[in-house]
């Protein structure tokens, strides 16, 4: 469903806020097909907001967002979905490391990632993911 | 007494009132048509802003209770809930509106609650304040504005007999007994169920009688016998899921003849909404509108194909 939406009606999330408008639907279905997982996109926060120079923000299309140094790491759509920019390089070699990584859901041929989070272990795959993101984007700064 | 009421309560009990003391300054006071004929319309604000602002209101009470985002996302919920069942007692609005109704309200509080989250753990005085200025003044030029929306829904079916045939069952046509199979009937929605007419001629008068006993009177306006039927829409009944609402104002038959003995028949239907965002209500009036078309067509066509 949430697939068929993106890929037929995404052009809509241009209009000003639909996309969190949608969004808020998307933490009411959760809401009720899988509740724990508000929980665990909670315990991510919590543990992404402990490492110095992180916060979190509203995402434009909805969801929460968690930068660095004001830069995005990723964000986390309410029904789970993660999204993250990484390096194609990077990517590749977390496809092959963990099959729960997979292409981004609209950017094939790009450096962005996604994971569904379904199940508790994801929270572990997801927080994992961050702090790789963070360290890169510090490694970064550094070389910079 | 209030200090020892629980946070949460009092962010249902305040955003509630509210809710009820912005729609009733909004119905009785800034809508301008309200004086003239009493046939307000349910705006965009009431039902977009409001909900909005109520899980605002929600989050400003729960702002130290560190409620986690399940909490938050279900406290929203019953907000919007209290308030659907608040409509059904104080304002008398029916069941199936109020269904229809539940997950537009149920977006916003959620979508205000999680706002209110986030302004107020940033607690930027100016940036609140400019949300709430934003917030009233598109409420005030909302309520200020026109608000009028029309429409029309047309549905076709080819039927397997000529039209002199079809003709005979247009104007009027014995009960349908077949089970609806429509979601919003199935649960208690009228669906119309026969017509009768005074006669075949222009000018008769034409009645639609729903599964509840409810009446549509109709007046032919157009008669061009197995062609065109053309009906206003005279008196609706005071239905609580109607009234206010929406008003049926025209309906239409038209017959094609495919010579080949098939008739092409089209419905038409006419309507005026009166509640507001039209990009959600209308999703439901046309889909209802729709099923009524559909429901009396394909009586239609089972009546003038069966020999």
């Amino acid at each position: 469903m949430f697939v068929f939406i993106i890929r037929y009606f995404g052009f809509l999330k241009f209009v000003p806020g639909l996309a969190l408008l949608f969004d808020a639907q998307l933490k009411l279905w959760t809401l009720i097909a899988n509740p724990n997982l508000l929980d665990w996109i909670d315990d991510i926060e919590k543990e992404v907001l402990t490492w110095p120079g992180t916060t979190v923000t509203n995402h434009k299309y909805g969801g929460l967002q968690f930068n660095y140094h004001g830069k995005e790491l990723g964000h986390i759509h309410s029904n789970g979905l993660l999204d993250m920019l990484l390096s194609r390089k990077i990517k590749q070699q977390l496809m092959q490391q963990d099959r729960r990584v997979q292409d981004h859901h609209s950017f094939k041929n790009s450096g962005w990632i996604s994971v569904y989070l379904k199940y508790h272990d994801d929270k572990h795959l997801a927080i994992e993911l961050f702090e790789h993101a963070c360290k890169l984007h510090a490694d970064k700064a550094l070389n910079n | 007494m209030i200090n020892s009421i629980k946070p949460l309560y009092k962010g249902y009990i305040v955003s509630n009132l509210v809710a009820l003391a912005i729609t009733g300054f909004s119905k009785y006071i800034l809508a301008p048509n309200f004086w003239a004929n009493g046939a307000t319309p349910i705006i965009y604000s009431e039902f977009v802003i409001i909900p909005f602002l109520m899980g605002i209101i929600l989050s400003w009470y729960l702002r130290h209770t560190d409620a986690s985002s399940r909490k938050l996302t279900g406290y929203a919920c019953m907000n919007a809930w209290i308030a659907v069942v608040l409509s059904f007692i104080f304002l008398g609005e029916g069941i199936i509106c109020l269904i229809i109704v539940s997950p537009l309200l149920m977006s916003f509080v959620i979508l205000g609650a999680f706002a209110g989250k986030a302004m107020f753990r940033r607690n930027n005085q100016t940036l609140n304040a400019s949300i709430f200025a934003m917030l009233f003044v598109m409420f005030i030029v909302d309520s200020l504005s026109v608000h009028h929306y029309e429409n029309k829904v047309a549905d076709t079916i080819v039927i397997n007999a000529p039209p002199a045939e079809v003709w005979k069952y247009v104007v009027a046509y014995k009960r349908i007994e077949s089970p609806s199979k429509y979601w919003l009937f199935r649960i208690g929605m009228p669906s119309p169920v026969q017509s009768t007419a005074d006669g075949y001629y222009l000018g008769a008068k034409r009645k639609c009688i729903f599964s509840n006993g409810y009446v549509f009177d109709e007046k032919i306006v157009t008669y061009e016998e197995n062609k065109d039927l053309t009906f206003d829409i005279t008196n609706q009944p005071r239905d609580p899921e109607i009234m206010g609402h929406i008003d049926i104002l025209r309906g239409q038959f038209l017959l094609k003849d495919n010579h080949d003995g098939t008739t092409t028949l089209t419905g038409n239907s006419w309507y005026r909404l009166y509640v507001f965002p039209v990009w959600y209500y209308d999703i439901w009036a046309e889909s209802v509108t729709r099923n009524v078309h559909l429901r009396v067509m394909e009586h239609i066509k089972q009546l003038a194909e069966t020999k």
